[in-house]
């Protein structure tokens, strides 16, 4: 996507970005065991069926969404079946959210945009951690919350994507993998649309002026 | 512009140029000027270029926000590091394949596609861009001079070979080349690094002002980026705009205002205004032919890059400047009886002494009192800054020869180094806002030695979609790059640290070969014909009719950044071919 790439993230700056997470510190490892062994019979896995992981095309991200996309009177087939979509709204939401002072992901479209990355990439492997993800998302909620993570309020869905940020080297773990993955997405696409580039960070780019201001003056540099 | 012409076959002309970036297209700029009918090859397409550069597209108004289409791919770093070339085997899903700099929209069309043009031997980032104008389409604008720190290295340090020229040879030539191009900057009066004839510069924004004050009580220069960029227009060239600073200058992809310079508007639509140029865009130039009766050249074979014909077209001059690496294979592929080794090759230099500049160590910092601050508009400006060389000046580094500089600039841009911040949520959104002016970087480069045994050959076996034998590099960076390379991550952190800014990451990591896209030395100057292939004036020692204009005349790298060099060498060299020819000696 974007070309700029987010790289690493601390356990410092996670844990302040949510200070009074119930979840914080819980051992992700220990715990998954727990929601992966569950997963059979859990409602969300019938909600979110479990596709394809490894390369394989699931039939149901191209058949399911067409039949959906064609009632609406839209074109292309998508990636996100409605359910997901609304997932990935959701999510991405989290990451990025609404605040006093711009519009947050939802408003800013970013699900759509990672559904047209996705539908996009030649890359097998990122589509199935991302299906795979999506699915563990929810069996996460479930065991963490005691619902998915679309019925889950504000504060849990913060609480369980800290477990995941503060895990974020633990990229073996396929829902580890995918939430860097879905930060990476949503802050490339968040700051590439009119809603980041100009409500947001307010650019100033992109026009012409008859001279650059600039800062040669010595003084206002220190000013 | 003057329409295009074709190739007149029966016809000798008096010149034919292969290759149309900085070098080809002052070539033709300077020989059409002095009345010679010349024909320009190129090997890629002519570009729309009034579609192609796109400085001022919104990402959002994109289809993929600027990016590579997600079915095509960029060669990375780890790629370029683990793999080794041809680089095409394992990427077989994507269906383009482009080198590190195609990672854009804005880039992939200007950029080669890897698997039609391999190359093979040692890890190597070989950036090609075959169209007209070549890489200076999406060039970083840095225009430096060089000094008698560079020309006359061997007399300070032993090491080498000194050019055949000084500074005062090429010095008018300099001048030239400001005049007729443009080039911003602010006067130093640095003797290793002479000022040019800038016009008006662009500012330093308040980070970069704290930076250079910091670096001054260390006895160290930064100055404005000077850039190949007209601040205050030119009269002679209807083709370019002033900089009016704005624009994405920070993505890669050229100007569309063309005020940065760039060959096509800045040298060869005037050329072709002259109604003395033919340009011949297609044109894969796979031989230099010899008359076997004279063991002069006779004018180049070439192939349709489309229809895939073959064609020979006679000239009573052959200028190469197809890049440092092309020219060298084309030397390299025309063999002959007269020339077994290729031609203009008795020495065996071609392809050796391969040097370029090394990459990598840089340090970003946080101006802490930028935090916080409204967006400015930096990013329209042609370029930050240049912390000019510092080592190997008055005292010798115990550890290793030559010097670096770095490449640098601070500001907000249109995608915020801020987002790459850890965690999410609205303290992530915040900290984005408030940081996005407020980081500085810089980058260095380092002169790589030229070095005999770092060299390029003919693959035996590979060869690229036009049947063309690739090349073969045989290329690796020596101790005295990874000292300098130390040193350079050790003094970014100490200016910074001085500066008083945060530092946020220091970078020892060594970027893979090739990475600068700064390539020269293959086929150098000297005056001895048995250690060097051209003369002083480009001029091939073995054949007096050929002439090799581009990168690869290099003695040696220096550290600053090479296209001026290359201008202003190969504006020298074509005077002296015109004033030749005139005699007959040619």
């Amino acid at each position: 996507m974007p070309s700029e790439k987010p790289t690493g993230n601390s356990t410092e700056d996670a844990v302040r970005n949510a200070p009074e997470n119930p979840l914080s510190g819980v051992d992700l490892r220990q715990d998954r065991r727990q929601w992966l062994k569950t997963s059979a019979t859990m409602i969300g896995a019938s909600l979110l069926p479990a596709t394809a992981i490894a390369g394989e095309t699931a039939p149901q991200a191209e058949a399911k969404p067409a039949a959906a996309a064609a009632s609406e009177g839209k074109s292309a087939a998508r990636f996100f079946t409605p359910a997901q979509h609304a997932l990935v709204e959701e999510l991405t939401e989290t990451i990025i959210p609404e605040d006093s002072h711009s519009g947050g992901a939802k408003a800013a479209k970013v699900a759509d945009t990672i559904d047209q990355y996705l539908r996009e990439t030649y890359d097998e492997s990122d589509k199935a951690v991302w299906r795979e993800g999506l699915r563990l998302i929810d069996l996460m909620s479930q065991h963490y919350n005691g619902k998915t993570f679309v019925n889950a309020s504000p504060e849990e869905r913060v609480a369980m994507l800290t477990v995941l940020s503060e895990n974020s080297q633990l990229t073996e773990l396929t829902e580890v993998k995918f939430f860097n993955s879905l930060k990476e997405l949503t802050v490339g696409c968040y700051y590439t649309s009119k809603i980041g580039i100009h409500d947001d960070l307010q650019y100033k780019g992109n026009r012409v002026i008859q001279e650059y201001v600039g800062c040669d003056d010595q003084d206002a540099a220190k000013a | 512009m003057t329409a295009e012409q074709e190739i007149d076959f029966s016809k000798t002309y008096d010149a034919v140029i292969v290759g149309s970036g900085a070098a080809g297209g002052m070539a033709a700029h300077v020989l059409t000027s002095h009345g010679m009918k010349v024909l320009l090859l190129e090997a890629g397409k002519k570009l729309n270029i009034e579609q192609e550069l796109r400085s001022m597209e919104w990402p959002y108004d994109n289809a993929n926000r600027g990016s590579l289409p997600p079915d095509s791919h960029s060669l990375n770093f780890n790629e370029y590091t683990i793999r080794r070339p041809p680089y095409g085997p394992g990427f077989e899903k994507a269906k383009n394949l482009y080198s590190y700099i195609g990672d854009s929209d804005y880039t992939k069309n200007i950029v080669v596609k890897e698997r039609e043009n391999p190359y093979t031997g040692t890890n190597y980032a070989w950036v090609r861009a075959r169209c007209l104008g070549g890489k200076t389409n999406i060039w970083g604008r840095l225009a430096l001079r060089l000094s008698d720190y560079d020309f006359k290295a061997k007399d300070r340090d032993g090491y080498g070979e000194n050019w055949p020229i000084s500074y005062s040879d090429i010095q008018p030539y300099y001048d030239k080349v400001d005049l007729y191009l443009g080039i911003t900057g602010v006067k130093e009066n640095l003797d290793y690094l002479p000022d040019s004839i800038f016009q008006r510069p662009t500012k330093l924004n308040c980070a970069e002002v704290t930076l250079k004050q910091g670096v001054q009580k260390m006895g160290r220069t930064l100055t404005q980026y000077r850039a190949g960029v007209t601040s205050d227009g030119l009269k002679h060239n209807k083709y370019r705009s002033r900089c009016y600073g704005r624009g994405a200058c920070e993505r890669k992809g050229g100007c569309d205002i063309h005020a940065a310079f760039d060959s096509p508007t800045g040298l060869i639509y005037p050329a072709m205004d002259t109604g003395n140029l033919t340009l011949r865009p297609n044109s894969t130039v796979r031989e230099v032919t010899v008359d076997p009766a004279t063991g002069k050249a006779s004018g180049v074979r070439f192939t349709d890059s489309q229809t895939m014909k073959d064609y020979h077209v006679k000239a009573r001059v052959v200028i190469l400047a197809a890049s440092t690496l092309e020219s060298a294979r084309l030397m390299l592929l025309s063999k002959s009886r007269q020339y077994p080794n290729g031609i203009g090759n008795s020495s065996g230099h071609v392809g050796h002494n391969f040097c370029e500049h090394v990459m990598g160590p840089g340090v970003a910092g946080l101006a802490k009192d930028r935090v916080g601050k409204p967006s400015t508009l930096d990013d329209g400006r042609p370029g930050g800054f240049y912390l000019t060389r510092f080592r190997n000046l008055k005292e010798k580094h115990p550890k290793f020869i030559r010097g670096y500089g770095f490449e640098g600039g601070s500001g907000s841009t249109m995608f915020p180094r801020s987002a790459q911040a850890p965690g999410f949520g609205a303290a992530f959104k915040d900290e984005v806002r408030k940081k996005q002016g407020a980081f500085i970087g810089m980058g260095g480069f380092g002169e790589v030695l030229s070095r005999y045994e770092n060299y390029v050959d003919l693959d035996p076996v590979v060869k690229d979609k036009w049947g063309v034998p690739a090349l073969r590099f045989h290329y690796k960076f020596s101790d005295n790059e990874h000292k300098m390379c130390e040193d350079m991550k050790e003094t970014a952190k100490e200016m910074f640290e001085e500066a008083g800014f945060e530092i946020v990451h220091v970078s020892d990591r060594i970027l893979t070969e090739g990475w600068s896209i700064h390539e020269l030395g293959t086929v150098r100057m000297g005056d001895d014909p048995k250690k060097s292939v051209l003369n002083q004036f480009e001029q091939s020692h073995d054949v007096k009719n050929l002439f090799v204009v581009d990168g690869s005349a290099f003695v040696n790298a220096s550290c600053q950044n090479p296209t001026w060099t290359i201008m202003s060498l190969c504006w020298r060299s074509c005077d002296y071919l015109a004033d030749e020819m005139k005699k007959g000696n040619l």
